[in-house]
């Protein structure tokens, strides 16, 4: 008899339960309108801080007199000034008054409306200090090189001794934030829908035909592995609209250091997380029979994914504190809390390795107890099965 | 060759198979027949590898049924089941797949079967917008998608519309033809008669009867019947036991030869056959033995 079939690897069964998944869930409908939204709804939240920032553009500057010259080089060399030289102090007086600029610098006298705020004030007046000493030090004879040298000074660098009290900038907040979001949302979505993957098979009893040609864990693993491509790529657009509207307003370079490679490292714990909590979701989804009882078995998982992402935003108050020392250890809330700390503050290495490990640790027992709760009750059918039973059952 | 050969299975303190055996040869089609609850779903469960026996095993071609072998057997449960929210062709297809086929040949064997399903235009439908008698025709198209070669079938027959029955007979007959062995389970004893060759009969876990269906009806013999054009009562002259069934005699403990000579005697003969059971009456007659 001749017969059209053809080797079937463990690969091979493994991919087509997960390019299934794709194809069924991630190009549904439902989907790709929730992604599109969440996409604008992170485009927005990235240019929030732009918008509540109040920055819009640069601060126009009049510049008269003696010293003009020597001003307009320190302010267009500080940034974010719009400078206008004039011929007479009387033109950049009036410059003032009808509101061409905002304040005007001649002769030695700041010329505003109605004063200038603290930031303005303070700028203009370094600029002035620093355009005077230079004028200074250029009549006192020395060269154009000798007076660089002589301003080259390096700024304060910051040692902060108690950093745990609470000196989070709001923008590292917000980093922080977004972030612990994202990493909920990446985990608790897939971890719900792979639950139901199995319930729904198991419910509809195409899980018997679907077990003569695969093995369970090709079953169990193409679902994981389907529903975190769906969810990267959900990622991978959020992370790509994000970074493109902060560098479009002009964030980027403004975040904290270290967030992008936290944001690339986030990845890589999302991965571990990922295989932690989806063949838990696997396993459990396996003990019940319907789509009503699904949500009983994956409460624990549940809770204990929101304990993560709350534990996160705890820690975003006190990033160096002994309880996010802890947090950003111990699994499964390290998976949310660590890079979460790394995109806020320095964490030691050591500390980045062990929960890494342990992550990495409990991901490896997921795996172990989630595929074998599955193969063991995946083919049973009836009232829900309690985890010992489980267990107790021979596959 | 596929061979069941002396499953034992336990849930707990039931005994679901006490030593099942049976087997189909290449291009042998074997009805399983048996009450409820007799084993029939629990050793075809066994067969196809979702369950496993507390002893005995599965042989196909001599040599014991591997994951490989098994891929390419066309399997239906007992409990129906397909994704709901997936289309119709592409889930057809996806099983094909999954048995081992390119998704090319996937996606023709797919297209090819819902064409003699009559559902070529409900393709790109979720299967939970079919009627239940749709959604049974794309579950045959789902066991047949990967052209098996042996089918193992639990209650294939049940459901189906006058026309699917059809087309489940006619792929069992074909599948047979091109010599897979085929085992399929039915309540439906008026189809086994029809389309099996071989039939074994289940119950309690045991297999109380099972050979070809021609061997089994010609052991199972009854009594003779025979129809004469006379106006004469025959009854006290035929010898052994007689009794009249409409205008026929049935007679029983008798020389056959004898009763033909005294029956052509008495006028034309034209009906003189011993009676053969019909599968049900087989049925009846070993379970309640």
């Amino acid at each position: 008899m001749t017969s059209p079939h053809t080797e079937t690897s463990r690969l091979r069964g493994l991919m087509l339960v997960a390019g299934r998944e794709i194809r069924v869930r991630g190009l549904s409908k439902a989907n790709i309108i929730s992604s599109l939204v969440t996409v604008a709804i992170v485009g927005v939240l990235a240019a929030l801080p732009t918008f509540l920032g109040g920055d819009d553009g640069d601060t126009a500057i009049g510049l008269a007199g003696d010293e003009a010259g020597a001003m307009q080089t320190q302010l267009e060399a500080m940034g974010g000034f719009d400078v206008t030289v004039y011929d007479s102090v009387d033109e950049a007086e009036r410059a003032v008054e009808d509101e061409t600029v905002e304040a005007a610098v001649a002769d030695g006298s700041l010329y505003s409306r109605d004063g200038v705020g603290n930031e303005l004030e303070a700028q203009l007046d370094t600029a002035w200090h620093a355009a005077a000493v230079q004028t200074n030090l250029a009549d006192a004879g020395l060269s154009d090189r000798q007076i660089t040298e002589a301003l080259a000074v390096q700024p304060l660098e910051w040692v902060t001794l108690d950093a745990g009290s609470g000196e989070v900038t709001p923008l590292d907040y917000f980093t922080g934030l977004i972030l612990s979001i994202i990493m909920f949302m990446m985990l608790m979505t897939p971890t719900q829908y792979i639950a139901m993957g199995v319930v729904e098979e198991k419910s509809s009893r195409i899980v018997e035909i679907l077990l003569t040609s695969l093995k369970p864990w090709q079953l169990l693993g193409g679902k994981v592995i389907g529903l975190g491509v769906i969810s990267l790529v959900n990622l991978v657009a959020m992370v790509g609209v994000g970074l493109g509207v902060a560098a479009g307003t002009g964030m980027l370079a403004d975040l904290p250091p270290g967030t992008a490679s936290a944001a690339v490292s986030s990845i890589g714990w999302w991965l571990i997380a990922l295989v932690l909590f989806g063949t838990l979701a696997g396993g459990v989804g396996s003990l019940v029979s319907r789509q009503e009882e699904a949500g009983s078995v994956l409460t624990p998982l549940i809770m204990a994914l929101s304990l993560s992402y709350v534990g996160a935003i705890f820690l975003l108050n006190a990033p160096t504190s002994t309880f996010a020392q802890v947090l950003s250890i111990v699994p499964p809330f390290s998976a949310i809390a660590m890079p979460t700390r790394m995109a806020i503050a320095e964490v030691p290495a050591w500390e980045i390795a062990v929960a890494i490990g342990l992550l990495a640790l409990a991901a490896a027992g997921a795996l172990a107890l989630g595929s074998q709760l599955y193969k063991r009750s995946v083919l049973y059918t009836g009232s829900r099965l309690k985890l010992s039973e489980a267990l107790r059952r021979t596959a | 060759m596929l061979e069941i050969k002396d499953l034992h299975k336990r849930f707990g303190d039931t005994v679901a198979l006490d030593g099942v055996s049976l087997s189909a040869a290449p291009g042998e089609v074997v009805g399983f027949v048996g009450a409820n609850g007799a084993g029939k779903t629990t050793t075809m469960r066994i067969a196809m590898g979702v369950l496993a026996a507390d002893s005995g095993e599965i042989v196909y071609n001599g040599a014991p049924l591997g994951v490989k072998q098994r891929r390419r057997f066309g399997y239906m449960p007992s409990e129906r089941g397909l994704y709901p929210k997936m289309k119709t062709g592409e889930q057809i297809a996806y099983f094909g797949e999954l048995h081992g086929m390119s998704r090319a040949e996937a996606k023709r064997s797919a297209a090819e079967l819902l064409e003699q399903l009559n559902l070529t235009d409900r393709a790109g439908d979720f299967v939970q917008d079919l009627s239940l008698g749709n959604q049974q025709r794309v579950q045959l198209a789902v066991s047949l998608v990967h052209d098996p070669e042996a089918l193992i079938l639990d209650e294939p027959f049940s459901g189906l519309d006058p026309i699917a029955v059809d087309v489940m007979g006619t792929a069992l007959r074909d599948r047979a033809a091109a010599g897979a062995p085929v085992i399929f389970s039915s309540h439906q004893l008026d189809l086994i008669e029809r389309l099996c060759d071989s039939v074994a009969i289940i119950g309690n876990g045991r297999i109380i009867a099972a050979g070809r269906v021609d061997e089994l009806k010609a052991k199972e013999v009854k009594q003779l019947r025979v129809s004469v054009q006379t106006p004469e009562d025959l009854t006290a002259a035929l010898p052994g036991t007689v009794t009249r069934d409409g205008d026929d005699y049935l007679v029983e403990d008798a020389d056959d030869q004898e009763v033909l000579r005294i029956a052509a005697a008495a006028g034309r003969v034209t009906r003189f056959a011993y009676d053969q059971p019909t599968i049900a009456e087989i049925f009846r007659e070993a379970v309640t033995r």
